[in-house]
């Protein structure tokens, strides 16, 4: 039983950050597309509209793949996690049907639109296009994450004598406390994704003296969406964010953080150290004495419960590696603070798009808002174990009890080679839109 | 759990006839980038349409061992509504342009 569920969960975590690279990025670049394109509308200067034309591309490509590797999740409720599916369908089927049917479709077909219908529709319709592809694309965040909301923290439901969960009020979905927040944080982190990609490319072509005027618009715009996201991302959302889970999963936020016994008196906030199950302390800390008492609660002596307040049997069952995921998104978002305001500063001064080291520096660090984003995610889904809903359902008892783990390995290895194709797939068309670069044209 | 692997490959399968369909005939070309991103929709779009006459992975596998017929019969369909996907996007475009 424990290889098997250890195999269906390593499957849904690789199915799933495979996955998750690609909507990260269209959330946010939906935003940008439909700022280029009210700037064309407003100033008539043509390589806004280029600008959008070809960031609509780079996010065709992102949302087909997106599409493509969305299909195995939508299997592995039924063959992975029947039990959990026949538990709680009656709940979580109707957002994740709602993604499907409005969200979907909103954004599919109106991304065909504006790819094609430029010319036939006029510059207003055109716009009012891409802004229907944004609303599509955060409509379906919306409801994915209404749907983990309510794992997170279940709100409105009754349980049934045969055990299953359905609404008892439809409203409490969306009324959820965990929601928002959550929602918002997401968003901006996706939106922290895209600037950087934009503002990469932009350090690209300036490098390359190839495309120099668009790549200078695109490093400003980059840098500037960048700089507000990454600030968003912290407060007031992240923050925000911790505070729900203190306020609901106290045991998550103590593994966190790192704390093993409560301390009177206030918190400190740990920059550094090692997890030791064993001894049950942290190794190797640098702490800095009750910061985190204010930041959690504004008040400097206020106590946080440890991780010694709860049963064992209620904890995480992977501490170490929420508290690295944790630590890393965080040590990252700030690398992204100072990036983005040392940029800033650099445009301010007019000396970005000289500054050669600078440009390398933001073209190599592309990568990183997309790793800061999946372990925001690992700690959301790490912290909410052991249970799928929480306080409610184990994760030991939402799988499928007739899968062997020889069959989720076999599949799991078919998934690693077709996802390899894929992602080689994914590079090769991007690539080529970027070094065909923005032009006015359809694909 | 191989049903997951087959939509998978049913998709890949529609990519190869997509950019077949370009490669052969200049014609239905979208470049590589636009018959790749057509082959994927358009071979969805087929195997959801049909897939409840049996083509379905779900029903491939219902008898938990793979129906290679059923399996041969979802991979034709998804090469072939990749190709009328592009031949059918060809065709808007240019009622799109005489407009």
């Amino acid at each position: 039983m424990n290889d098997m569920l250890f195999f269906d969960r390593l499957q849904f975590a690789f199915t799933i950050t495979f996955h998750y690279i690609f909507p990260q990025l269209t959330m946010g670049l939906s935003l940008l597309i439909v700022y280029f394109k009210w700037k064309y509308l407003r100033t008539k200067i043509e390589k806004y509209n280029s600008a959008a034309i070809f960031f609509m591309k780079i996010f065709a490509i992102n949302f087909t793949m997106g599409v493509v590797t969305g299909i195995p999740m939508e299997f592995q409720f039924g063959t992975n996690w029947a039990k959990f599916s026949e538990l709680t369908g009656g709940i979580i089927g109707q957002t994740l049907a709602m993604e499907g049917l409005f969200s979907f479709f909103l954004e599919s077909s109106f991304l065909v639109l504006f790819i094609f219908g430029e010319k036939l529709m006029g510059q207003k319709l055109h716009f009012l296009t891409g802004f229907l592809v944004f609303l599509g694309s955060w409509a379906s965040g919306f409801l994915i994450l209404a749907t983990n909301a309510w794992m997170q923290h279940p709100v409105g439901y009754e349980i049934l004598e045969n055990g299953k969960y359905v609404l008892e009020n439809f409203s409490a979905l969306f009324k959820n406390p965990w929601l928002v927040p959550a929602f918002l944080h997401n968003q901006m982190a996706s939106l922290v994704t895209s600037s950087f990609v934009v503002a990469s490319i932009g350090a690209f072509y300036i490098l390359r003296k190839k495309h120099v005027e668009s790549g200078k618009l695109f490093l400003k715009t980059g840098v500037v969406f960048g700089f507000i996201s990454s600030l968003l991302v912290a407060f007031p959302t992240g923050d925000w964010n911790a505070k729900n889970v203190v306020k609901y999963q106290p045991a998550s936020f103590a593994s966190m953080e790192g704390i093993f016994q409560s301390e009177k008196g206030g918190a400190e906030i740990v920059l550094i150290g090692q997890p030791n199950m064993v001894e049950k302390k942290l190794d190797n800390k640098i702490a800095v004495p009750n910061v985190l008492s204010f930041l959690t609660y504004q008040n400097w002596n206020q106590e946080i419960a440890g991780l010694d307040q709860f049963k064992e049997e209620d904890l995480p069952n992977n501490i170490p590696m929420l508290y690295y995921s944790y630590h890393i998104m965080v040590g990252l978002g700030t690398i992204f603070i100072g990036l983005m305001a040392l940029s800033l500063f650099f445009l301010y001064r007019k000396k970005l798009f000289n500054s050669k080291p600078l440009l390398w520096f933001i073209m190599f660090l592309v990568p990183f808002p997309y790793i800061a984003n999946l372990l925001g995610w690992y700690v959301a889904e790490l912290g909410r174990q052991p249970y799928l809903v929480y306080g409610l359902l184990r994760t030991s008892v939402g799988v499928s009890p007739t899968v062997s783990s020889g069959n989720t390995l076999f599949t799991l290895l078919g998934f690693m080679g077709l996802y390899f194709l894929l992602g080689l797939l994914f590079l090769i068309l991007v690539g080529k839109t970027i070094n065909q670069g923005p032009r006015p044209t359809k694909i | 759990m191989i049903e997951t692997l087959i939509a998978l490959l049913s998709i890949l399968i529609g990519i190869i006839g997509a950019n077949l369909l370009g490669y052969f005939s200049k014609k239905y070309s979208f470049g590589f980038t636009g018959n790749t991103l057509i082959g994927v929709f358009g071979s969805i779009f087929f195997i959801k349409l049909f897939g409840h006459l049996g083509l379905n992975p779900s029903i491939i596998m219902q008898t938990e061992n793979v129906n290679y017929v059923l399996f041969i019969l979802n991979l034709t369909t998804s090469f072939l509504g990749a190709i009328l996907a592009v031949f059918l996007l060809k065709k808007l475009q240019h009622s799109i342009k005489n407009l």
